[in-house]
């Protein structure tokens, strides 16, 4: 009964440890610019004091009056579309300058927080106001003063609202952008590996061919190769064929007229077929291991009855391997939606062809100060693989097992 | 027999030279061809604006909608491409041994079935040489040469002479790579380990296993821009963004948890030396769910018959973890240890993404990075120095790539049994 107690404790304490940072992430890109930037994310589930700036009235009103009303809430809503403030004034910030007791003639500027309640002195008149945000303003006689900004400290309600991510993906190019490049390098780099690895796959384990076994163990044992080593002359071959393309782009159409002859290095198609040869050793070792222990009779049955191998590859073997297949195809699809370092060394490198993870990355430095897009652009990056991989959780633990538990 | 190798080999570089040929046309024909559907989308993209009244202006609607129809077309061309590959091979071995072999249909199957397998493995076996193995080993000569083509040990010594310029941050990269490649397994492991027995108990244990889960599809940027919200250190001077002050700006929730004032303004992963646990723990976050999924498979493979012998003789649940269970996984404990190993080697996106150009949180990946862009000290031997720390990192992982081979050896063999 201890442990049982225990274990609940101890897991729930990890859990929250867990989840936290995501309550950060999605807090923080609901909130408002000044408050993301100003205040901690657990701070905006509670009222939280914060200064706010607010003017008595609008400039160039030449109304006299006697005593004035208004409420602070409304004036600093006004002409304000999100985010509306709301909660109890507190206590407003008075500077003034007043007759200076030390010093006869000069006068000393004062701060000073004002609680509700307390009448204090602007600009000749006198000012009331209540937490509710009212405010009276009374003067001995007509007048009509010009505004003035005073800073109300308010213990203000939480708000969240959707600005950012409307910001992100209408007004901002780069998020939209990030995400259709993502979808060009994604789904290709995904078909393609798993359709090349299929066949290859199905040959290592049910065909015949003079050095299977030790290629099987070389295509293997690549799988821990790290990519960093192949990325420079990969890059130099790439370049080999742009100028090559340049030149034939040159000699076959009139692109010398418009200065376009130029044929990117770093492209969406470098990207694919990179990635498509990082992913073969893992696809090849997890569906190879899969087709091998698909049922011998099925297959030898259908050799016997005249099928070709492609025949049995297309009608047998691939529907009965769906499994492996979505397995493997839920890690490369995440592999490469989030990878980092390939896009940065092959993939494109003009702005509006980044891929989201490079893209997250340029704006952990542009959005410094604008933490409410940036964790709003996080989010939009990750809503893709998470559901992806929330929807197909079954299979990727399969092909996790596969790979490291035997028997899994 | 020897004529039959003879139209077998000829048979084979007649396909060879087809395809090598044909996709490469093909597609550069597919993409020229289809050019004007990304105009016509374009001209959809700005009726759509016209007709719908969108906030957006004209170029980067156009651009926009451009851009996807690329994204359409080139996913259908390069795909049917790979496809079309199957297809046109199949077609051409069937064809060209009926034409070579009339007379005999047992020498046209013999044909058919001998370069079936290498149209099968032709492509993997291609890309993987061109992609991996010769990259790897030119980057291995680029390494041992001068930028002349000189053979030459230079840029190794560059890296190990405590005399020379790279060697201060070759050494602190080493520093942090060995120090990531110790504690991130060990605290995947044990936490992995933690949970996975910690939610078999509990009756919430799915959804607790859920959540430490998820953060295995999240990019390592998007988990830094995650946790930059925990450590992150105060915002913005208060009074210059809002007017008045506001009695907090502490905008990193474990900073205001230490009690750190704002004037320490730095994220803690800024700390020297320390700021690097900061970082790992980013990876811990998200590579943990990964260990705790494989345990907790193990642990309910672990023989039952076991376990109630244990219970039968009064063990305790720390006995029964430690002497009957853990021995029992001890074979998915290492597994999990080297496929976290390799991981961690290659990790580059999170100190890449948090702390760029920090020499103290320097790994070898990003050091390769930093070689690359910002290194005048290399002079023209840049590339070969590029090469040279890529061949360090790769001799980091040589003792796991042995066991590696060695585990998937044995199990191929059990199998063929």
């Amino acid at each position: 009964m201890i442990t049982r107690t225990f274990s609940n404790v101890v897991l729930a304490f990890i859990v929250f440890i867990w989840i936290v940072p995501f309550v950060a992430l999605v807090s923080t890109s609901l909130r408002s610019e000044t408050e993301a930037k100003t205040s901690g994310f657990w701070t905006a589930f509670t009222p939280t004091l914060l200064g706010q700036r607010f003017s008595t009235h609008d400039r160039g009103s030449t109304d006299e009056f006697v005593e004035m009303h208004g409420n602070i809430f409304e004036r600093l809503n006004s002409g304000k579309s999100s985010f509306p403030i709301s909660g109890e004034v507190e206590s407003i910030l008075v500077n003034a300058r007043i007759a200076d007791p030390d010093k006869p003639g000069k006068t000393k500027l004062i701060r000073e927080l004002m609680l509700a309640g307390e009448p204090f002195d602007v600009r000749g008149g006198s000012l009331v106001f209540q937490t509710n945000g009212d405010f009276t303003w009374t003067f001995p006689e007509a007048t009509a003063p010009r505004p003035k900004n005073l800073d109300a400290f308010i213990n203000q309600d939480p708000v969240f609202g959707a600005d950012a991510y409307i910001e992100v993906l209408f007004d901002n190019k780069n998020v939209p952008n990030a995400l259709i490049s993502s979808f060009i390098v994604t789904i290709p780099a995904t078909i393609i590996p798993i359709t090349i690895a299929a066949f290859a796959a199905y040959a290592f384990a049910w065909m015949q061919f003079p050095g299977r076994d030790w290629l099987f163990v070389l295509v293997v044992s690549l799988m821990v190769v790290p990519t960093q080593l192949a990325f420079l002359p990969i890059l130099q071959g790439f370049s080999g064929i742009a100028s090559w393309a340049t030149a034939l782009n040159a000699w076959i159409t009139d692109c010398e007229i418009t200065d376009t002859c130029q044929v990117a290095s770093k492209s969406f198609a470098s990207l694919w077929i990179t990635h498509t040869a990082f992913g073969l050793p893992l696809a090849i070792y997890l569906l190879r291991n899969y087709i091998v222990g698909l049922p011998k009779e099925l297959l030898q049955s259908a050799r016997i009855d005249g099928a070709s191998h492609l025949q049995i590859f297309t009608r047998i073997v691939i529907p009965l391997s769906v499994p492996a297949l979505a397995s493997f195809s839920i890690f490369q699809f995440l592999w490469v939606w989030n990878d980092l370092i390939v896009a940065l060394y092959i993939g494109p490198n003009n702005a509006s062809d980044l891929v989201f993870p490079i893209r997250l990355q340029k704006q952990l430095g542009t959005f410094k100060d604008q933490l409410h897009l940036l964790n709003a652009s996080a989010v939009i990056s990750m809503i893709v693989p998470v559901i992806v991989f929330l929807s197909m959780q079954r299979y990727f633990i399969r092909g996790l097992l596969a790979g490291s538990v035997k028997g899994g | 027999m020897r004529s039959l190798k003879l139209i077998i080999a000829s048979n084979g570089l007649a396909i060879f030279l087809t395809i090598a040929f044909l996709l490469p046309m093909v597609a550069i024909v597919a993409y020229t061809a289809t050019a004007p559907f990304d105009d016509a989308l374009g001209r959809l993209g700005l009726a759509m604006r016209a007709h719908w009244d969108w906030s957006a202006n004209e170029f980067d609607t156009l651009e926009r909608f451009v851009k996807i129809g690329f994204a359409i077309r080139s996913v259908i061309i390069a795909v049917s491409i790979s496809f079309l590959y199957f297809g046109i091979t199949n077609w051409l071995n069937m064809g060209l041994a009926r034409t070579r072999a009339r007379d005999s249909i047992g020498r046209q199957s013999k044909i058919v079935e001998a370069i079936q397998p290498w149209i099968f493995v032709g492509p993997t076996l291609v890309l993987l040489v061109l992609f991996l193995l010769v990259p790897a080993l030119s980057t291995l000569s680029l390494s041992f040469q001068e930028y002349d083509g000189t053979f030459s040990t230079g840029n190794y010594a560059f890296l190990w002479d405590p005399d020379s310029l790279g060697y201060l941050q070759f050494r602190l990269a080493m520093r942090n790579s060995l120090m990531w490649l110790i504690l991130v397994p060990s605290t995947c492991i044990m936490l992995g380990l933690l949970i996975a027995v910690l939610a078999d108990s509990v009756k919430w244990g799915v959804v607790a296993k859920t959540f430490v889960f998820v953060p295995l599809a999240i990019s390592f940027v998007g988990a830094a821009v995650i946790w930059r919200n925990i450590f992150a250190g105060g915002g913005i001077e208060a009074v210059e963004v809002i007017n008045g002050s506001t009695p907090s700006y502490q905008i990193g929730l474990l900073k205001a948890l230490l009690g750190h004032t704002a004037a320490y303004n730095e994220p803690l992963y800024n700390l020297k030396f320390w700021g690097n646990f900061f970082l790992m723990w980013i990876l811990v976050w998200v590579q943990t769910g990964f260990a705790m999924v494989i345990f907790s498979a193990a642990l309910r493979g672990v023989p039952e018959d076991t376990i109630e012998a244990a219970r039968i003789d009064g063990a305790n649940p720390f006995q029964m973890f430690f002497r009957v269970k853990l021995p029992q996984i001890y074979s998915t404990v290492l597994v999990v240890w080297t496929t976290l190993v390799i991981l961690v080697l290659k990790v580059f996106d999170i100190p890449y993404a948090l702390s760029a150009n920090d020499d103290d949180k320097l790994l070898l990946a990003t050091m390769m990075e930093n070689a690359r862009n910002n290194w005048s000290i290399g002079g023209d031997n840049v590339d070969n120095l590029f090469a040279a720390i890529a061949v360090m990192l790769m001799l980091t992982v040589v003792p796991n790539m042995i066991f590696n081979g060695w585990r998937i050896h044995r199990e191929q063999k059990e199998l063929g049994n």
